[in-house]
């Protein structure tokens, strides 16, 4: 069963072939047993999972209507609020945090029957780039356990690798889903800034966060889109738009048109991730597009910029938690003073509080023009250039990682870390929907993404090249060796 | 206390006032905007702060800010935005507040206020939308947040620094009072704080062109207040240049924040310049930018109600009351609207301002109720003054009427008068004659005068026989008897 996909999963449900409870029990049993080596779930809601899948099959027994999602079990990141159930942020100071309501996208997958079955692992407030800034446990990719995943949704996308969940959902402030995608060989897309409510996920870098999913097939994705790509009224930066119909366009040729490569931009790349790039460019054409070169010349800017921006709006956003209302209050505070200090001291881990520092220094008086002003100048100028490329060409593609997934560990400096980011980041600058997804493997086993980045609002067309894409590469069977077999029961 | 002695000092004042606004929900948020609920009772996860809950601009606060920004003739921002500002207290839920730092929906405009009998002009910098905090409850062992008045809209209204008294300061803020009330968008109630006022004071010798370091009294939650406070910074500020004139005037007034002492009298430092906070504002990347059509702002413009300065002006045109009787009623919209519901019954606008204004007004002075709650219909003052130009009653008889229709609220004047005999005025010629008879013999020298062109000695002569039939002879019937007796 790990073996199919979601909508293969909810086919069979609709068709009786599958009960949901049977789906259900199926992966928390995968999880009861593989997730020990993963360490990609936080919290596994049993008997809630239980008892939406048992409802389930009540309602297709009596012949009601059943939603697109009905039958498919899906993780959530820990950031994104589901209500009475705990959301810690992969953060000690959250770990008592019971949430008071549902995010947007938790409700628009129950609506459509989608199963909950957890949360997963995180790098503390999604500050990382490898699920190691966890304050409860380190996920593992399953690929190769002593690697790491990728993060910050290096829990979801464990998971979905390890196909302990068929989609799971992650956030994307400057590449936290996308680079965990590659590194896990998962599909992974961040939306159009907008297209997903941020109503209910746990702010990081306001104008740079989006909720998107994980599957294991760009098909997979579409249909989460088509569930979560909507309006909501309580994100005033959400796109108010007729929600899109993804799954009907995917298999029009795509012949004819062009895609750009900013081959100026890649000096990074590793050896082994320049041939997979080049690769799968080879793939590509297979398709029938042209390739154009396109000229970005301000994104190598894009990880100070970034840097710069997401850490100021952290610093105000982080600011709430401060042990007056909700979260951990630290027990040794004497007045008032010591409740913010102490709480924020015991309750944030090192990354956290590393971002604040910064972000706070970043919006200082006498600092503000030299670092926020003129990054928010640059990203203004980069998103024009942008919009200039997208004149000469239908996508982007380029990699969505220097190298492949690193040692767990294996990155001490910070800086270092922060260069993971390089290629993802300026889709979140920029709020364009990009996706990665596999392009292959290298002499160590470890998967590969390629990148695909449309113009804003042109969700469905960069799920359509992916899926393209996809279709060409044709990689059968892309499942971690160690995952690739039925849980022992 | 004693009035100030300016001499060779010019106070320079500027206000800074936070109307809460009557939307029915927050400004960013769908929970309910009321006062005086049990705590934290109307609040959703917005106004706690929760994370993951994002606001959402209320659309009824910013029409109020244009409404507000056309009645004082100001330009109304086509493009504005909000920006967040960072400090942590207990009552802010996010530690950051949203308001408008250096875009505001409202840009200049001024305002025309009668201080002292004179008509004066105070210029407005801008007003911008922010989101008011929670509230700090202090009990014996703990202190507990009210978040009810997290999220409530608030429009800081900033003044030019155009002051240059304390009764300026009182007139502009009672007169934005006033417009707020007209346009029916803040309670400005002092008291329950849904009006509060910041002020900053310098004083700089008569003649300087540049500004001297002000000073920003906090915590002044009546008018009386604010004029006391800025009268005794005022006073501070001259003594502490007087006293030291040969130092840097910025070492002798620092900028600073006081706030004023009420049992002294007296303002007091809170914080000095130095230690000011830095907010670091930088814009809200929740919020997208307000932006307003031209035609949007002028349809709100068009639907503006009556304000003050016009019903003051068509008081003093049309009803030809005096400057200040008009600006009584003005300022106290209820006060005025009552007062119109009376003008509906009774044409004498004059008397009937005065009747209630003056008479009325000032029989429920102690009780502190204001006229319009005391249950007195203002058509039953009408009618009162209605009476008196009918020659039905007597002002006298009208007095005692009044205070009857004090006592017992609600009760028909008509009623009052019927029911008691002594109400009813005289007009029988042979009842009022031997009181004219009597008057007439015992002031030969009044009689005099008048034959030689006095009429103060004829007013003199009516008084006197009113006084004998203890007010209820009718004055009309009294003149003509005299003058035919006399001439």
């Amino acid at each position: 069963m790990y073996r199919k996909s979601a909508l293969q999963l909810h086919d069979a449900f609709v068709k009786g072939e599958l009960t949901a409870s049977e789906i259900t029990s199926y992966y928390l049993q995968r999880i009861q047993t593989l997730d020990s080596d993963l360490e990609s779930f936080i919290n596994v809601f049993s008997d809630r999972a239980m008892a939406k899948a048992e409802e389930l099959d009540v309602k297709r027994a009596t012949g009601a209507p059943v939603g697109k999602l009905a039958g498919i079990p899906i993780a959530i990141k820990d950031n994104i609020q589901i209500k009475g159930e705990v959301t810690t942020c992969g953060s000690k100071f959250l770990s008592n945090y019971v949430a008071p309501f549902d995010a947007t996208a938790v409700r628009l997958i129950e609506e459509q029957d989608g199963l909950v079955i957890g949360k997963t692992n995180m790098d503390e407030f999604a500050m990382g780039s490898s699920t190691e800034h966890s304050a409860y446990q380190t996920t593992r990719n399953p690929w190769n356990l002593s690697c790491a995943p990728g993060g910050s949704s290096g829990g979801s996308a464990a998971a979905v690798g390890g196909r302990l969940a068929p989609i799971a959902l992650g956030s994307d402030t400057g590449g936290s889903i996308r680079q965990p995608a590659a590194f896990t060989g998962t599909v992974g897309f961040k939306p159009t800034y907008g297209r997903v409510s941020r109503h209910g996920l746990v702010a990081f870098g306001s104008s740079l966060d989006q909720i998107g999913p994980f599957a294991n097939s760009v098909k997979d994705i579409a249909l989460m889109m088509e569930v979560m790509g909507r309006p909501c009224d309580f994100d005033a930066t959400n796109v108010k738009k007729t929600p899109e119909n993804y799954l009907d366009h995917l298999e029009t040729s795509i012949q004819g048109k062009t895609v750009g490569v900013p081959w100026g931009f890649l000096d990074e790349l590793s050896d082994g991730a320049q041939k997979v790039f080049e690769e799968a460019l080879d793939v590509l054409k297979k398709t029938g597009v042209k390739l154009v070169e396109i000229k970005l010349t301000k994104l190598k800017y894009s990880i100070p910029i970034y840097y710069i921006l997401s850490t100021a709006e952290a610093s105000t956003n982080l600011a709430r938690f401060d042990g007056i209302r909700f979260g951990k209050r630290s027990e040794s505070a004497k007045n008032l003073d010591e409740i913010y200090d102490l709480s924020r001291e015991e309750g944030f881990g090192p990354e956290v509080k590393q971002r604040i520092l910064l972000g706070t220094f970043v919006l200082s008086s006498g600092f503000q023009d030299a670092y926020y002003k003129k990054a928010q100048k640059i990203r203004t100028l980069m998103i024009q250039e942008y919009k200039k490329a997208f004149e000469i060409c239908d996508v982007i593609a380029m990699p969505v990682t220097p190298s492949p997934a690193f040692e767990i560990a294996g990155i001490r400096d910070p800086l270092e870390m922060y260069l993971q980011d390089l290629y993802t980041v300026g889709a979140n600058l920029a709020g364009l929907p990009a996706i990665s997804v596999p392009s292959g493997k290298n002499g160590n086993d470890l998967p590969h993404g390629l990148q695909f980045l449309g113009p804003q609002m042109s969700d469905g067309k960069v799920m359509h090249f992916a899926y393209q894409f996809e279709k060409a590469l044709n990689l059968t069977g892309f499942i971690p060796p160690l995952f690739d077999k039925e849980s022992a029961v | 206390m004693s009035h100030i002695s300016y001499e060779e000092w010019e106070p320079v004042i500027g206000l800074e006032i936070h109307a809460q606004l009557k939307t029915r929900s927050k400004i960013f948020a769908r929970s309910p905007n009321r006062f005086g609920d049990e705590p934290n009772t109307n609040i959703e996860v917005v106004d706690t702060g929760q994370p993951g809950a994002l606001p959402v601009l209320n659309k009824e606060a910013v029409e109020i800010a244009v409404r507000f920004g056309c009645a004082v003739n100001a330009q109304i921002a086509e493009f504005s935005k909000f920006d967040r500002k960072s400090y942590f207290y207990p009552d802010s839920p996010r530690n950051f507040q949203i308001t408008q730092f250096d875009m505001p929906i409202v840009i200049g405009g001024e305002v025309i206020a009668d201080v002292e009998g004179k008509s004066k002009t105070f210029a407005i910098h801008h007003a911008h939308l922010e989101d008011d905090a929670g509230m700090l409850k202090h009990f014996s062992d703990f202190a507990g947040v009210d978040y009810n008045r997290a999220g409530v809209p608030l429009l800081e209204i900033v003044s030019e620094p155009c002051m240059s008294s304390p009764a300026d300061a009182t007139a502009f803020a009672t007169t934005l009072k006033a417009i707020m009330e007209y346009l029916d968008v803040s309670d400005c109630n002092m008291e329950e704080g849904s009006m509060r006022i910041d002020t900053n004071v310098s004083v700089r010798p008569k003649g300087d062109k540049t500004l001297r370091n002000k000073v920003e009294i906090k915590n002044l939650n009546s008018f009386s207040y604010m004029e006391m406070g800025i009268e005794s910074e005022i006073r501070r500020q001259i003594r502490a240049y007087t006293e030291r004139p040969h130092e840097d005037p910025n070492v002798v007034v620092p900028s600073s924040t006081v706030r004023l002492d009420l049992d002294k009298k007296e303002t007091i430092l809170m914080r000095s310049k130095e230690e000011a906070r830095d907010y670091r504002y930088f814009p809200e990347p929740d919020l997208p930018p307000i932006i307003l059509t031209k035609e949007y702002i002028e349809k709100v413009k068009r639907d503006l109600p009556e304000l003050p300065h016009e019903r003051f002006k068509r008081y003093i045109s049309d009803l030809k009351l005096t400057e200040y009787n008009a600006s009584i009623l003005v300022n106290d919209k209820q006060l005025s609207d009552y007062y119109e519901e009376a003008l509906k019954v009774c044409k004498n606008a004059s008397a009937l301002c005065n009747w209630v204004t003056v008479e009325f007004v000032g029989r429920f002075k102690d009780s502190g109720t204001p006229l319009y709650k005391s249950g007195i219909l203002p058509e039953h003052i009408a009618a009162l003054v209605s009476f008196i130009d009918s020659k039905k009653i007597t002002g006298r008889i009208a007095k005692e009427v009044a205070d009857i229709m004090a006592k017992t609220p609600g009760r028909d004047p008509e009623i009052i008068i019927k029911e008691n005999p002594n109400f009813q005025a005289v007009h029988d010629t042979s009842a009022i004659e031997p009181f004219v008879d009597e008057v007439l013999g015992a002031n030969q020298q009044s009689i005099e005068d008048f034959r030689n062109g006095k009429d103060k000695a004829f007013n003199f002569l009516v008084g006197q026989v009113m006084k004998l039939s203890k007010g209820k002879a009718s004055p009309d019937v009294v003149k003509e008897l005299i003058v035919k007796k006399i001439s």
